[in-house]
């Protein structure tokens, strides 16, 4: 196929609910399954009447998406088995993600499972970095109240759930 | 059934495999056999969709029954039903390729074969990227977990290829091929179009991390002879050249690189290293013994500074002398060896060597990361000789080289706690720049969990800042009028190296008054918390206007020890050993201590002899004199830092025999099962990073989980994991 694509190309995207948005090349092609799709589709016609579906996201979520993809458009890709530990170990978040991430728990949550459906594993990393950080340095009920869960333990349960995972405690 | 909505693709229900299944084979189907006819997004996004909200439904009814086994994993992924099918399918498809090869034979099946090699791989490209979720996760995992003959979707292509197709007729296709290039030496033109594609280089990368170099190296035999043939002819003339020139004469040279080296001959080494790169191993010998030689300088180095400085060898100096020798020899592989991989490689493994073995090593493995660890300090901390800030900068560059290289890393973390510990205690850090730019030099080596109780340290230092500011701003609103200017630094029990005192001790009235007031601040702030006070690690100033000879009081400076027994002269002049030890309850040991230096410098006398103790008398010195209005009497002596490093390399050994239990747990966890033997070595592993675990040490570490019954024996030498 020796069309030129342009990183200003259109496509036009469809969330679940039905809301179409025209989005750059380059920005879609964060999403490694959208640019997978994209050249072994080839000469797939997208255009505002037919977008590229999106089935399992919706309107306010896919925009937020497509908002974090605009900003970090000319981040460099990073290899896929680049599993560097600087990467993986480290909580920090840039000062940019941290304000996009400042969105209800609701939504943080539809983000992380959007870009893990469209893989876009850098916005993956910073939704779970975001969770890691609500969840840091919190005891057992703090991040109870934080996430809304019932403690379903008894005494005993929780106890002996402890004791198991002495070792990974801090000392 | 579902009903799409407008151009969205019709999922199958994520909980059914069976219906899931079928409209993925449909998908996968049409891929293989009718690409040519297009796929539409729709269709595209079906697939990939269907695969995901199988791998993400919380209960699949999968058709292999209920497996007792997910229960164990803590996450568990779906996915393995997918891949069987997927399997399964192949094989179906691959079998009725062989039925269909069996009707051609010599050219027509090459063309057959490649025809349908180029088909079924543009497929498998297809289909790796649909099932990509099924990869990224259920795959993932379970090589992750070592499972054996587990592939992503397109090597798993391959495997099948060769496993159901390639076996039965590779025989009959060599045949074709041999013939073809007999054919075309004895002149014959062919028509090379048809083979001229590429048909089996196309194997990815994790192919052949995965599974078997020989598959790709069985199927390129027909690209292998056609670039042989066109090659061999310059390829033995150029080969007749090195022969004649270099290798004949490769024994000479070789001998010859010792005395270069001896001799520092740069450009004669380049000019080998040159020559030696043109014929095959011949490299080699000469990075062996390059190693060798850099290894002998190292320890030579090492040497000289250890007999001509003996037990007082400074950190500083050694350091220095470990780095010179890596300087020069990196400049030699820069500049010589045009820093080849291989022969960086050689540099440091000598290099590794020579720091961690070597004569100053030999008084206690744990010495060169004790030595790095103190020079750093001496560079980190306050002092009269400071050096620019570009300096030091680049001398923490210089101390991050010979990290790299220490095995002991978890040694060099205990002692650089403690003295950044001290560091920060005693706020005689010489820049809060330069402390985190080495906190985060050691970040980026190590990873964040070793440097994580350091930041916590910091942090901790901040938050006393504001938590003062807000103590002194409470006494002010409850109009409290302070007699003494405090300062309370609260430090959390888990990331600092420190340890309460040994001692008793009651606190001066003068001070315990503030101390209540600050502890009820503090508790009201935060209920619960337990506080413990480090009293060793107190200190602070007092004015004494007593003095005869001088009009401006003197200010000493005295650890809170000293200002206890200091502060009982308000009431009276001359106090016995015993009265100052019951007002004081402090141990003998540390009590005599802090009565040396204050007698030492003549602020109190004593009658008779010259050790305190008891039925010694201590008067104060109206008399005193000094040329200072500050005088430091807080000094702490050198036993206290010798017995300081003993404790450290005490708890070394402590320590690692907890960081083995978590990383065997850690590995168990993961595994569930596996052999003594395998875990052994996974353990080393894992730990390496930090230091050189023993093997006797990680059996032992087995031996205490088993007690603790984190661990079951199983049959066969198998251990298990008890959750």
């Amino acid at each position: 196929m020796a069309e030129a694509k342009p990183a200003s190309q259109k496509i036009w995207l469809v969330s679940n609910d039905n809301a179409t948005m025209e989005v750059d090349r380059a920005v879609v092609e964060r999403s490694m399954l959208l640019k997978n799709m994209l050249e072994d589709l080839g000469g797939a016609d997208v255009s505002p009447e037919n977008p590229i579906p999106i089935p399992n996201v919706n309107e306010a979520v896919l925009r937020k998406v497509v908002e974090w993809c605009e900003h970090h458009r000319n981040d460099p890709v990073a290899a896929p088995d680049d599993e560097s530990d600087a990467r993986k170990k480290t909580t920090d978040i840039e000062e940019w993600d941290q304000k996009f991430m400042q969105v209800d728990q609701e939504m943080l949550f539809e983000i992380i499972l959007a870009s893990n459906f469209l893989d876009i594993k850098p916005l993956l990393d910073v939704g779970c970095k975001t969770v890691a950080n609500m969840i840091k340095g919190k005891s057992p009920e703090e991040i109870r109240k934080t996430f809304n869960i019932t403690n379903d333990f008894s005494a005993e349960e929780e106890e002996q759930i402890r004791r198991e995972n002495e070792w990974a405690e801090d000392r | 059934m579902m009903v799409a909505r407008m151009g969205m693709p019709a999922v199958p229900n994520r909980e059914d495999i069976k219906a899931t299944w079928k409209y993925l084979e449909d998908g996968i189907t049409r891929i293989m056999n009718d690409l040519e006819q297009g796929m539409d997004m729709q269709m595209y996004m079906g697939v990939y969709t269907a695969v995901h909200n199988f791998c993400t439904s919380q209960k699949a009814v999968g058709l292999s029954g209920p497996t007792m086994t997910t229960s164990h994993r803590g996450a568990h992924l779906l996915g393995e039903d997918l891949y069987n099918h997927l399997i399964k399918y192949l094989q179906r498809h691959l079998a009725d390729l062989v039925q269909a090869s069996k009707s051609h034979t010599d050219e027509a099946l090459l063309a057959y074969y490649i025809k349908e090699w180029n088909r079924y791989t543009v497929a498998a490209k297809y289909i790796h990227h649909l099932f990509q979720y099924l990869n990224r996760h259920w795959v993932k995992r379970e090589i992750d977990e070592g499972k054996k003959n587990i592939y992503d979707v397109y090597t798993l292509h391959l495997v099948q290829w060769r496993k159901v197709l390639f076996e039965q007729v590779s025989e009959k296709v060599m045949d074709a091929v041999l013939k073809l290039v007999e054919k075309q030496r004895n002149g014959e033109t062919i028509e090379y179009g048809q083979i001229k594609q590429r048909p089996f280089l196309s194997a990815t990368k994790e192919f052949y991390q995965a599974e078997s170099k020989q598959f790709v190296a069985e199927n390129t035999v027909v690209e292998y002879m056609k670039k042989a043939e066109a090659r061999l002819a310059e390829e033995e003339e150029r080969r007749c050249c090195n022969q004649a020139l270099i290798a004949d004469h490769s024994l000479s040279l070789r001998e010859e690189f010792q005395v270069l080296l001896d001799n520092d001959r740069e450009d004669d080494m380049a000019r080998m290293y040159n020559l030696l790169s043109r014929i095959p191993d011949g490299l080699d010998p000469l990075r062996t013994r390059f190693e060798t030689h850099v290894r002998k300088a190292g320890l030579a180095a090492v040497q000289k500074v250890q007999s001509s400085e003996g037990d007082k060898l400074e950190p500083k100096v050694y350091v220095d002398a470990l780095l010179e020798i890596h300087t020069q020899y990196q400049g030699l592989v820069k500049r010589a060896f045009t820093d080849e991989p291989e022969f960086t490689r050689s540099l440091d493994n000598a290099c590794r060597e020579f720091v961690n073995r070597n004569e100053v090593c030999k008084s206690g493995s744990n010495k060169s990361p004790e030595l790095l660890a103190k020079y750093t300090d001496v560079l980190l901390r306050k002092s009269t000789t400071s050096i620019e800030e570009a300096d030091l900068e680049r001398t923490l560059t210089q101390i991050m080289t010979v990290f790299k290289y220490i095995e002991d890393k978890d040694v060099f973390q205990k002692f650089y706690s403690r003295m950044l510990a001290r560091r920060l205690v005693h706020s005689n850090s010489s820049s809060d720049d330069a402390e985190t730019s080495m906190i985060s030099k050691l970040k980026e080596a190590c990873g964040f969990e070793y440097t994580n109780k350091l930041q916590r340290m910091f942090q901790d230092m901040q938050i006393s800042k504001d938590l003062n500011k807000e103590f002194r701003d409470h006494l002010e609103t409850v109009g409290n009028t302070k007699a003494v200017d405090s300062t309370f630094s609260i430090l959390g029990t888990g990331f600092w190296p420190l340890t309460p005192p040994s001692t008793n001790f009651i606190p001066p009235s003068e001070i315990s008054a503030e101390i209540d007031r600050f502890v009820r601040f503090y508790k009201h702030k935060h209920d619960g918390r337990k506080l413990t006070w480090l009293w060793h690690l107190c200190k602070g100033e007092i004015k004494a206007g007593y003095c005869k000879n001088s009009k401006t009081p003197y200010t000493f400076q005295v650890s809170i020890y000293q200002m206890s027994i200091l502060l009982l002269f308000n009431e009276k002049d001359s106090y016995s050993y015993d009265d100052i030890s019951g007002a004081t309850e402090l141990s003998s040991e540390v009590l005599d201590q802090a009565l040396a230096v204050i007698l030492k410098a003549k602020v109190l006398l004593m009658d008779g002899g010259d050790k305190p103790g008891p039925g010694k008398t201590f008067r104060l010195n109206y008399d005193f004199k000094s040329k200072k209005i500050r005088v430091n009497l807080n000094l702490g002596g050198v036993k206290e830092a010798k017995q300081e490093e003993v404790e450290t390399n005490k708890t070394i050994e402590e320590d690692r025999k907890l960081v083995l239990q978590s990383a065997i747990v850690r590995i168990m966890k993961a595994r569930k099962k596996m052999k003594h033997t395998q875990l052994v070595s996974e353990t080393i592993n894992q730990i390496r990073s930090r230091f050189v675990p023993k093997v006797g040490d990680i059996k032992k570490c087995i031996e205490i989980l088993l007690d603790k019954e984190y661990l079951e024996r199983l049959d066969d030498d198998e251990l298990g994991y008890l959750a």
